[in-house]
Formats: structure tokens, sequence, C-alpha cells
């Protein structure tokens, strides 16, 4: 591949403004933000609630304590992580919308590592069981991308249909095979070795050590997309792959890759939440978390930092929801509606701003229009 | 053996079967002008609360269906609106309608019913089960034809109606033209974003029915996240019965077969692993599909 041709590949993808966050954008989020809590103000109002007092619950529930912060930013690094998976396969040009399935299976695989290797030293059963996430993600997600790569199967539908499956297979393995002979735990399989648990960076909160793994395949995977070769390559396939087949680059083997490393991504997120959080795999490991990250992802663009921001803000609705629901007595599900007007917004947001413009620029016309007829009739 | 396979797996082939083949009817006509619904499952979702709900409130499943119906062509409208008028990605306001449909249905469920899971009780009238003397008399199927909800009826009907309606039909002809060539539909003075707006309102229309049916034909109660991507499953199988009504309807019937015996099943296999069993084997029906077309297009060549 020579210089120039990378050059004018470059001038290409400086030039799709789309995918920048600009400043209109960001106020037009502010703006579903801001349409979203009306919204939600009021059904809390229909269904017999103050909504000062729920959604001051809420941020209370969120911000308010070391803990609830704590358990925020845990939240935010899971929804980043499954966003940065998004992202990952989307830039490759593959979707995957399979990451809760590979999640289930990472944190099954890790939990397995983690309570087999009882005894053996903490830096050695993290590291194994980190493989072992990575490999089970990675492998669920190769499944759907070779299908689609090599006989053209539609990967959105596999890969929720294969998350379905997954689920249901990590629910008769802990509650089957390896179900715990503890009592009082309802469908988990054995805890994993204490030498190995995360340590929490905030008494008592989820915030733990894992934050850190997390920091790292951040640094990686975004080593991989903007200085690397590879991920070049993966920019390109993902913004015209006819035109990266022209540039010699194998379009096919990157959008494979692009998915098992998101798959792989996934494992990891599942290894987290074990090893963090409930010390062992539990059937209620993730509630469509994935999809949580995926969307923001999207909405976000693929920019690092609104995903950052956004995820925090999605952190807040989602612990701060359950608090709400604890002190307020409101069910918590409000803040998923909450939550999609947002994303419904925000994926209109193009649309919308057109029409708006569209009907201004006729409005301008038709006075302008009305102007001339004026100055004639005179 | 005979404990397995007996008239009562058909019978429940065809309980199973008939909410994946109404919302995959749906599906399909939205395929046909060119809208990836994947927002079905939450349709579905809305469908059967929904459905549950005006049944319980007038006593009376003409009721539930109704509600059911009016959800569903909202939800269609609103799919329209925000994928053809707003130009938003149909991938993400699908997903957002699925998880709209997860938060909404659990907190009516909670507000209004005061329950957490799943409602059911006396106060919801299900579906009548209708008797068709003259299909009773069938040697041997006579049994599993007959004595049905209304909806698997309507489903059969569907499939032939559908079929009717986009092949031999000039509406279907313009359904069709607006998702393979909306330019040269317009060019003939017609509007193609009619086209959609109608495809898609009658997919939401039936995704709601097929929750109607699983809420008050196939069970007497709403549950949460009762849909369990069926919605999906329809998807897949618009897509390998290629958009084809009869070829989607068997896929469908499959599905159903599939999803009954595992019910049978549970006696010898754990729950889980019979549940799987469709979402594998749907996968594994879209590959072999696609297999079997290559060769054909090989043998062709």
């Amino acid at each position: 591949m020579n210089t120039g041709f990378l050059q004018s590949v470059r001038a290409l993808i400086a030039l799709k403004p789309k995918q920048k966050l600009t400043a209109q954008y960001l106020l037009s989020l502010g703006v579903a933000v801001l349409l979203a809590f009306l919204v939600g103000a009021g059904i809390m109002l229909l269904s017999g609630y103050d909504p000062i007092t729920c959604y001051g619950a809420m941020f209370q529930g969120a911000l308010g304590r070391p803990r609830a912060l704590g358990n925020t930013l845990a939240k935010t690094v899971t929804l980043c992580l499954t966003g940065l998976a998004m992202s990952l396969a989307a830039k490759a040009g593959i979707f995957n919308v399979g990451g809760e399935g590979q999640l289930y299976l990472g944190g099954l695989a890790a939990a397995m590592v983690g309570a087999g290797m009882e005894g053996a030293p903490g830096w050695l059963i993290i590291l194994c069981a980190i493989l072992a996430a990575m490999a089970a993600g990675g492998a669920y997600a190769f499944l759907p991308g070779w299908l689609k790569v090599k006989l053209k199967v539609n990967e959105v539908v596999t890969t929720i249909l294969l998350n379905t499956a997954a689920i249901y297979f990590c629910s008769y393995v802990a509650n089957g095979p390896l179900k715990t002979a503890e009592r009082g735990i309802a469908s988990g399989t054995a805890m994993v070795s204490k030498a190995a648990w995360f340590t929490p960076l905030i008494r008592l909160s989820n915030l733990t050590t894992g934050v850190f793994y997390a920091a790292a395949v951040a640094l990686i995977v975004w080593y991989l997309m903007t200085r690397s070769t590879v991920g070049f390559e993966m920019k390109i396939t993902g913004t015209n792959e006819r035109f990266a087949r022209y540039g010699g680059i194998r379009a096919e083997r990157l959008m494979l890759w692009g998915m098992v490393l998101s798959g792989m991504i996934c494992g990891i997120v599942g290894f987290i939440e074990v090893f963090g959080l409930h010390h062992r795999f539990l059937t209620t490991i993730s509630s469509e978390f994935y999809f949580d990250g995926m969307l923001v992802a999207m909405i976000m663009r693929y920019q690092p930092v609104g995903v950052i921001l956004m995820s925090f803000f999605f952190a807040i609705l989602n612990i701060g929801g359950s608090a709400m629901e604890l002190s307020a007595g409101i069910s918590s599900e409000l803040m998923l509606i909450v939550q999609s007007i947002i994303i419904f917004f925000m994926a209109a947001e193009g649309g919308i701003s057109e029409m708006v413009r569209a009907h201004a620029a006729a409005r301008r016309v038709r006075r302008a229009a009305k102007h001339a007829e004026r100055g004639q009739a005179l | 053996m005979s404990e397995i396979f007996n008239l009562l797996l058909f019978q429940n082939t065809l309980r199973t079967a008939t909410p994946v083949v109404l919302c995959a009817m749906g599906c399909l006509l939205s395929d046909q002008v060119g809208i990836m619904n994947i927002g079905v499952d939450g349709m579905m979702l809305m469908g059967a609360f929904f459905a549950v709900l005006g049944s319980y409130l007038f006593g009376s499943w003409a009721m539930g269906l109704l509600f059911a119906a009016g959800i569903g062509v909202l939800l269609g409208l609103f799919y329209y609106v925000f994928s053809i008028k707003f130009k938003s990605d149909e991938f993400i306001i699908g997903v957002a309608l699925n998880i709209l449909a997860g938060g909404l249905t659990v907190f009516l469920l909670r507000t209004l019913f005061g329950v957490k899971g799943s409602f059911s009780g006396p106060g919801i009238v299900p579906l009548p089960t209708i008797r068709i003397p003259w299909l009773e008399g069938v040697p041997v199927l006579g049994a599993v034809l007959s004595g049905n909800t209304l909806l698997v009826y309507v489903s059969w009907l569907l499939v032939l109606g559908i079929w009717v309606l986009l092949y031999k039909t000039p509406l279907g002809f313009h359904l069709r033209a607006s998702g393979e060539a909306p330019e040269a539909l317009r060019a003939s003075g017609r509007s193609p974003e009619r086209m959609k707006r109608l495809a898609s309102v009658l997919c939401g229309l039936l995704a709601a029915l097929s929750g109607a049916h699983l809420s008050l034909g196939y069970l007497t109660m709403f549950s949460e996240n009762m849909s369990a991507s069926r919605g999906f499953v329809a998807v897949a199988c618009v897509i390998f019965g290629a958009s084809n009504p009869p070829r989607v309807f068997l896929a469908a019937l499959l599905f159903g077969f599939i999803d009954a015996l595992g019910l049978r099943l549970q006696r010898y296999i754990p729950s889980d692993l019979t549940s799987m069993a469709p979402y594998v084997i749907t996968v594994a029906m879209m590959v072999v599909v696609v297999l079997l077309r290559r060769k054909k297009q090989r043998s062709t060549l």
C-alpha cells in the first residue's frame, strides 16, 4: 500500500462530518434529555408520585454518598466497555448484537476458572480467568462473524438468537452441573477463590480494582484503533468496504477480527462482573447491559469522550432508578422509558433538524415572495 | 415414544407456532417494503400486555384484541415516523423500542395491577376456542385442526391473504415496488412513503396481535418479558423463508414444532436446554438455507 493511497483515505475519513459530535448535536442531546425527563415527570404525576421527590431520590441515590457514587462509576465502566465492544465491531463494518451472550459465557468461563484454581496465587487465577473469558466471548462471536463473512448470513439476527441460546445455556450450567452446594444461592456456580477477588476502591461499593483491567482494555483498543495498521484498515473497511478492497485490504478477515475482538471485550466485561461484584457466576449477572452500552455507543457516534459521558449519565439513571424505587416507591422501570425516549430522539436528531431547517427555509421563501408581491403592488 | 409423539404434540405445535406466524407475516410485509423491523419483539410484548389490560378492564376478549390492535397500529405508525420520516437508523429505533416495551409493560404492571413478575386472575377473559365441524371430520388431524382459538385461524387465512395481496393485486405490486424500486414507483405517480406507512402499520398490528395470542390464547396471563425473543425468531423466519408467505409459514411451524417438542421433553432433559434448542436450530436453519441456495446457484450455472 503506498502512502498516497493512505493520504487520500485519511482525507475521505476526515470529510465525514456526520460522525463527529458537533455543538448542534450536543445541543439536541440536551433537549432530548430534558424532554425525556419531562415525559418521565408527566408519568410520575399521572401515577400519583411527586416528580421532584422522585428525581431527587434518583440523583441522591446515584451520587449522594461515596458508596452510591462508586456503584454509579462501576456501572459507567460496564457501559463504556460494552459500548467499546460495539464500536470496535461497527468500525470494522459488522454489527455485534450478541454481546449479551458473549458477556454471559465470558463470565461463566471466568467463574469456572476462578473456582477451579482454588489455592493458586491470585494473579495467576486472574490471568487464567481473563484468558478463559476472552476465549469464551471471542469464540462465541467468531461463529456469527464467520457465518457472515463466509456465507453472508445476517449477523444481526444470528447474534440476537445466539444471545438467548447462551443465556439459557448458562442458566442450565448454573442450575445443573455446576450448581453451588451452598445454601441460599438460587442459581449460581461455586465461589471464586478469595485470593483473586478484586478489592473495592470505595468501601462497600461495586467500584473495585476491576476498573484498572477495564482501563487497560480501553487503552489497548484505543491503540489498536488509532495507532496501528489494523485499526486503520478496520476504519476504512467500516467506512467503505469496496474502497478498502480496491486498496488491497482483506475486508472479510478484518470484519471477522472486529467481531472476535468485540466478543473478547464482552467476555472481559463478564469476567469483571464476576470477580468484582458477585464473586461467582449468577444467572442475573447482566440485565441487558450490552444493549444499553451498544445504544450509548451508537447515539454518541462511537466518539470515546461522548461515550464515557453518556455512559455516566445512563449509569445515574440505572443506579439512581433502583434507589428511587426503594425510597420513593415508584417502579424503577420508569428509567428505562426515560432512556428509550432519549435514544429515540437522538436517533431521529438528523431527520428532525433537517425537517426544521427545511420548514424554516420554506417560510423564508414565502415571506420573501410576499414582500416582492407587496413591492409590485405599490 | 408414544408419550411424546402424539396428537397433542401437533396441537401444541400450532399453539406455539401461531404467535411466530402472526408476527412473521407482519415482518414479511415490512421486509417487502424495505424496512427491517427489529422492534417487533417489543411490539409483541406491548400487544400481550394491552390485550390482558383490555380483557381485564372490560371483561371481554374482544376488547382485549381491540386494545392490542390499537397499540399495534400506534407502534407501527411510530416506527414508520421515526425510521422513514425522521430518517433514523432502523436498527437503533428497533432496539430502543424493545427497551421501551420491556420498561413500559413492567412499569404499568406494577403501577396498574400492583404486582411484580406476572399478572393472572379470573378477571382476564381468554380467547374462545372455535370448533369447526367439517374440519373435525378430517381423519387423524381433525382434532388438531378444529377447536383452536380465533387467532390460529386468522393466522392461516393471513398466510393465504398476504400471498394473494402481494402477488395478485395492484396494491401488493406497489408495496413490493416501494421496497425494490421506490424511484420507479414515484415516477409512476405513487408515493413509496404511503406504501411503507401501510406496511409498517400492518406489521405493528400483526405483531401486537401475536402478542395478544400469547397472553390471551396460549396462556391467560401476562408475565414480564413474555415475548422471549419470539419476535426475533419471526425475523429469522422471514429471512430464511425469503419473504415468501408459505415458506415463512413453514419455517414458523418448524420453530413451533421444536418448541412444543422441547416442552414435552422437559421430563427427560433439563428445561433450560430444551428452551435453548429452538434458537440454536433457528440459526442452524438459516445456515442450511444459505447453503442450499448456493448449491442451487452453482448447479444452474
